[in-house]
């Protein structure tokens, strides 16, 4: 399934992200899942929020002047199972899909884990996650 | 168009006896009214007989900003109070304002030197002029004012400040030029952008811009956003204010109005004239000025001169744009360094937006050169690689024009301060004692 992520710019300074998740708290947005990858100056936060909240996140970032992005990406579902992941990620490389960055959380209440996917390739990946799924 | 056929216009021959004329009347007035131009010209060994032609002028000692500071608020005047019409003061980063007081006859020169730039710039009675330079001390908007009235357009004095307001009056008066510093234009482009007020809503058609430093790149820039031929108006307080010079239709160069403010270039550091065509600093004596002339006066702005004629017909010399000042250079790892450079280097790149700040400090015996910089919001990803990109070709840039070595800190958006008067660019934070 293919679900938009929030990219938003962070300079690397103590706090920033606390901002962040203090924004979308107060505002009654619930990260369902974020992941950092940073440089020694800056850094970038890519967050997941629920379907319907997305559009409201965006806006409020852009408004309290974060430099923020949505960007398409791949979310599976993988079982807890030893070698689940490995049978995904395989199946990925057999069709020449790169993986630029991943991340995975667990939902509130289920047996499996969600996978987050930055394909170079998001059309083929995503037809590829659904012959799996 | 031009204002003043006349004096724009007239040949190199007649300009040097019209100067000659006025530079033997202004330096027997100073020498006559003024203690502190007495006592300079007799220390130097020079007496107001001495001037005969204009060449005669390098036999007189120059005038520095620390005069005026030593002399405040008005040991420089050459007339009586009564007769000073006008105070201006420009905002002292460093120990006292600098103070100027206008005669009736100064006020008008001044004027008259506003509306040639504003002719030039092809302005005249059926234009709105929206003044965005600050009203008060500050001779920007007074300075524009009253050139704006001579020509008989309509002034809409809107000062500087309260952009949302500023952006309504554009759109319901209809207005045709903003004057204003480029780094204001700048930043009003952008606050029409977010407003979504797009050029069809406008008239603007002319930016008269000035009061700081700007290049050509911004130039293309302020032009493409705003819809405007946008033109330079160079001028500082200590010779009288906005105006002393401005570009024509052709933007080559400004013409500096040199019946009323003669323009020299000398070697910063010998003091000695340059060749012709040569790099320096900018000299001013107020031909025309009588309460408080400026004999030779030293700008500290870097800049060159063109005698030849210009395509606009004037005959006015032109300066070039100005390349930094001598005393806002700074010298980071033995390097001269220009905060306009960094500047006209931001504008080679779509990704930047235009604003930046240098922080020069020194750790471990060695300076530190960091530059801020925001990324257009359009230009950031998910991707760190790509703004690591971005930031690896700019410090390259950078290093391959000025020779040393920036440490480029990408900021978040609307963090680096857009000036609505002469935006800061540079901190030096290192100590010498």
């Amino acid at each position: 399934m293919i679900i938009r992520q929030l990219s938003v710019f962070l300079e690397n300074k103590i706090g920033m992200f606390a901002k962040i998740a203090r924004l979308l708290g107060d505002n009654g947005i619930n990260m369902l899942s974020f992941n950092i990858s940073e440089t020694q100056d800056f850094g970038i936060a890519r967050i997941i929020v629920e379907k319907e909240e997305e559009d409201r996140a965006l806006s409020l970032l852009k408004a309290n002047s974060y430099a923020v992005s949505m960007t398409p990406v791949l979310l599976i579902h993988c079982n807890h199972v030893p070698g689940a992941m490995a049978n995904i990620l395989e199946q990925l490389s057999a069709a020449g899909v790169s993986i630029e960055y991943l991340y995975a959380f667990a939902g509130k209440d289920s047996d499996f884990s969600r996978v987050v996917i930055r394909p170079d390739n998001l059309e083929k990946a995503n037809q590829i996650a659904q012959e799996l799924q | 168009m031009i204002w003043n056929k006349e004096m724009e216009c007239m040949s190199r021959e007649q300009m040097r006896e019209v100067q000659g004329e006025k530079l033997r009347k202004i330096v027997a007035h100073a020498y006559s009214n003024s203690p502190f131009y007495k006592q300079r010209l007799d220390e130097h060994g020079v007496h107001p007989s001495d001037i005969k032609t204009i060449d005669d002028i390098v036999k007189l000692p120059f005038t520095v900003k620390q005069d005026l500071r030593d002399n405040y608020p008005f040991g420089l005047m050459a007339v009586p109070m009564s007769d000073i019409i006008r105070l201006h003061a420009s905002s002292g980063t460093t120990g006292k304002p600098i103070v100027v007081g206008y005669t009736r006859t100064d006020l008008d020169n001044w004027s008259e030197a506003v509306a040639r730039c504003l002719t030039a710039f092809g302005l005249g009675k059926n234009d709105l002029v929206q003044i965005s330079y600050g009203y008060g001390l500050f001779t920007g908007g007074l300075g524009a004012h009253a050139g704006v009235q001579k020509i008989g357009a309509t002034v809409i004095p809107t000062s500087s400040g309260n952009t949302q307001k500023q952006m309504q009056l554009m759109q319901d008066f209809g207005t045709t030029a903003l004057a204003c510093t480029p780094s204001y234009a700048m930043y009003m482009s952008d606050e029409l952008q977010k407003a979504g007020i797009t050029l069809d809503r406008l008239k603007l058609r002319v930016g008269i811009f000035g009061a700081e430093p700007w290049t050509e790149a911004m130039r293309q820039e302020l032009q493409k956003k705003l819809g405007v031929k946008a033109y330079d108006i160079y001028g500082l307080t200590e010779i009288s204010g906005p105006g002393v010079g401005s570009e024509c239709e052709c933007q080559c160069g400004t013409h500096i109005w040199e019946d009323l403010y003669y323009p020299e270039i000398i070697d910063p550091v010998t003091l000695k004239p340059v060749e012709p065509g040569q790099k320096g600093e900018l000299v001013f004596t107020t031909l025309d000025k009588w309460g408080m002339p400026m004999l030779r006066y030293r700008t500290r702005d870097l800049t060159t001169l063109n005698y030849e004629k210009c395509d606009c017909g004037r005959t006015c010399v032109r300066m070039g744009k100005i390349m930094g000042r001598s005393d806002d250079m700074m010298i980071v790892r033995g390097v001269n360094v220009f905060p306009s450079q960094i500047e006209s280097i931001l504008l080679e790149f779509p990704e930047y937006e235009p604003y930046f700040l240098i922080e020069v400090d020194r750790v471990n015996n060695t300076d530190t050169f960091d530059i801020q910089v925001e990324v257009k919001p359009e230009f950031y990803t998910d991707r760190i690689n790509e703004l690591v990109r971005i930031r690896q070709r700019l410090t390259s840039r950078i290093q391959s024009v000025i020779g040393i070595q920036p440490n480029i800190k990408i900021v978040q958006p609307n963090t680096i301060e857009r000036s609505t008067g002469k935006a800061k660019r540079a901190i030096d934070h290192r100590k010498f004692e």
